[in-house]
């Protein structure tokens, strides 16, 4: 399995990278919903779009999937 | 050396060595599997890998929770007897090795003794893998209380009332529009003698007094009723395949009636600051022990994950699927039939922690 993103699905706003259990301990800041400030994070919303940076992080658990409102990010 | 064969079907598989002197079949049943990941942990030539459960459960891919390389596996079934689930198995000449004595094979068992079940349903209902049907017949209501009932239709005056005060829905009326030819408001009254509980509830409303009732169990109690009409009759089922003898059934029961014995002995702890609450761990435990608790009163702080662990088999699939290794789950204690062989007993003993 893979993760995956859809640019032109995404609404940045966000949500995925403030889920994502592996984030928020990596980069504690996005448990209150600021950006994160690490490029050591799994994702980012970059100019407005969702981007992946440490993808090999993914543990696969599948709550950013769950939370995303359009399907601009998932597992395959 | 003969070649093994892999067969895929849905997120089945099946694995075969044929030779003339035996045939091996492991087969893998995804519905079964819970993804603890210990027929990974055991498999002494490292043949079967934990795909990412978390994403595959929690999205509904079609894809199973494990996998295995043919090349690898030399089909001696130990991943069968570490598996809690039974989801896996390994036929030698079509028969089951959990039925031969020469191997070990997890002590778990779920009962439920039909002679002392009262046939609530509240296992059925609160077993976390659907894996107990209850089947319940239940005594005949008019035998269990009697009386007599009669509408004198002269009187009546097609009111309603009766039929909208019966508790039981016992009286139907057969409401019509009067024409020139029939002036009346209803075509018959009926009383359904199998509904009626005699509660004379119709005859004290009846604004004519056109109800006759008398309740019999009123007038000579219980030597009216026969205690063989009373008894309800059932059976339960328990499908073994889905079983994960987590102790729900045990736990819920109101008369002692379901019995259950696990295999493995242990330690559950959730370290709650790591914790995260993405409800990975939520989401994949077979036996719902864990789940997120709700403050009794709104600002309260409560625990981000809760466990009861007295429905865990500690199968460590949680432990598994947790991305920020919160979840530590210990087995102390694994109860397995007893095994000549000595790389087998050190592979079972390797399932302590």
């Amino acid at each position: 399995m893979e993760l995956k993103v859809n640019q032109d699905n995404c609404l940045g706003c966000g949500v995925c990278v403030v889920a994502c259990p592996v984030n928020v301990s990596i980069s504690p800041e996005v448990a209150g919903g600021h950006g994160s400030k690490t490029e050591e994070t799994i994702m980012m919303v970059e100019n407005g779009v969702i981007k992946l940076f440490s993808e090999d992080k993914c543990t696969k658990c599948g709550t950013c999937q769950m939370f995303c409102p359009t399907d601009a990010i998932w597992l395959e | 050396m003969v070649a093994n064969t892999k067969e895929v079907i849905d997120q089945d598989i099946c694995v075969t060595r044929s030779s003339a002197d035996e045939k091996r079949e492991w087969s893998y049943k995804d519905e079964l599997c819970v993804g603890c990941g210990i027929c990974a942990d055991i498999c002494p030539v490292d043949a079967i890998e934990l795909e990412p459960i978390g994403g595959i459960v929690r999205t509904g891919a079609e894809k199973s929770k494990i996998s295995i390389d043919e090349n690898k596996c030399v089909l001696c079934g130990m991943c069968s007897v570490g598996c809690p689930a039974d989801a896996l198995d390994l036929k030698i000449d079509d028969k089951s090795i959990k039925e031969m004595d020469s191997y070990p094979k997890l002590i778990k068992s779920a009962e439920i003794d039909d002679e002392t079940c009262v046939f609530c349903k509240a296992c059925e209902t609160a077993c976390p893998r659907e894996a107990i049907t209850i089947a319940r017949s239940l005594p005949d209501r008019s035998k269990l209380v009697t009386g007599e009932i009669e509408i004198d239709k002269e009187t009546c005056i097609d009111c309603g009332i009766c039929e909208e005060m019966c508790p039981a829905d016992a009286i139907i009326m057969e409401h019509h529009v009067p024409t020139s030819v029939d002036p009346t408001v209803s075509a018959d009254i009926k009383v359904d003698k199998d509904k009626c509980v005699y509660c004379l509830i119709c005859k004290k409303s009846c604004p004519v007094d056109a109800i006759k009732a008398v309740c019999r169990t009123c007038s000579y109690g219980d030597y009216d009723l026969n205690p063989e009409d009373a008894e309800i009759e059932g059976s339960s089922f328990i499908d073994e395949d889905l079983c994960v003898n987590c102790g729900w059934c045990q736990e819920i029961c109101p008369v002692d009636a379901a019995t259950v014995k696990k295999a493995f002995k242990g330690t559950l702890t959730i370290d709650q600051d790591t914790c995260t609450t993405c409800g990975a761990c939520v989401d994949i435990c077979p036996c719902d022990v864990l789940s997120f608790p709700k403050p009794a009163e709104s600002g309260q702080i409560v625990e981000k994950v809760f466990k009861d662990e007295k429905y865990c088999i500690y199968c460590g699939a949680c432990e598994k699927v947790c991305p920020v290794d919160a979840i530590d789950v210990e087995r102390t204690d694994v109860d397995y039939t007893p095994t000549k062989s000595n790389s087998w007993k050190n592979k079972m003993e390797s399932l302590k922690s």
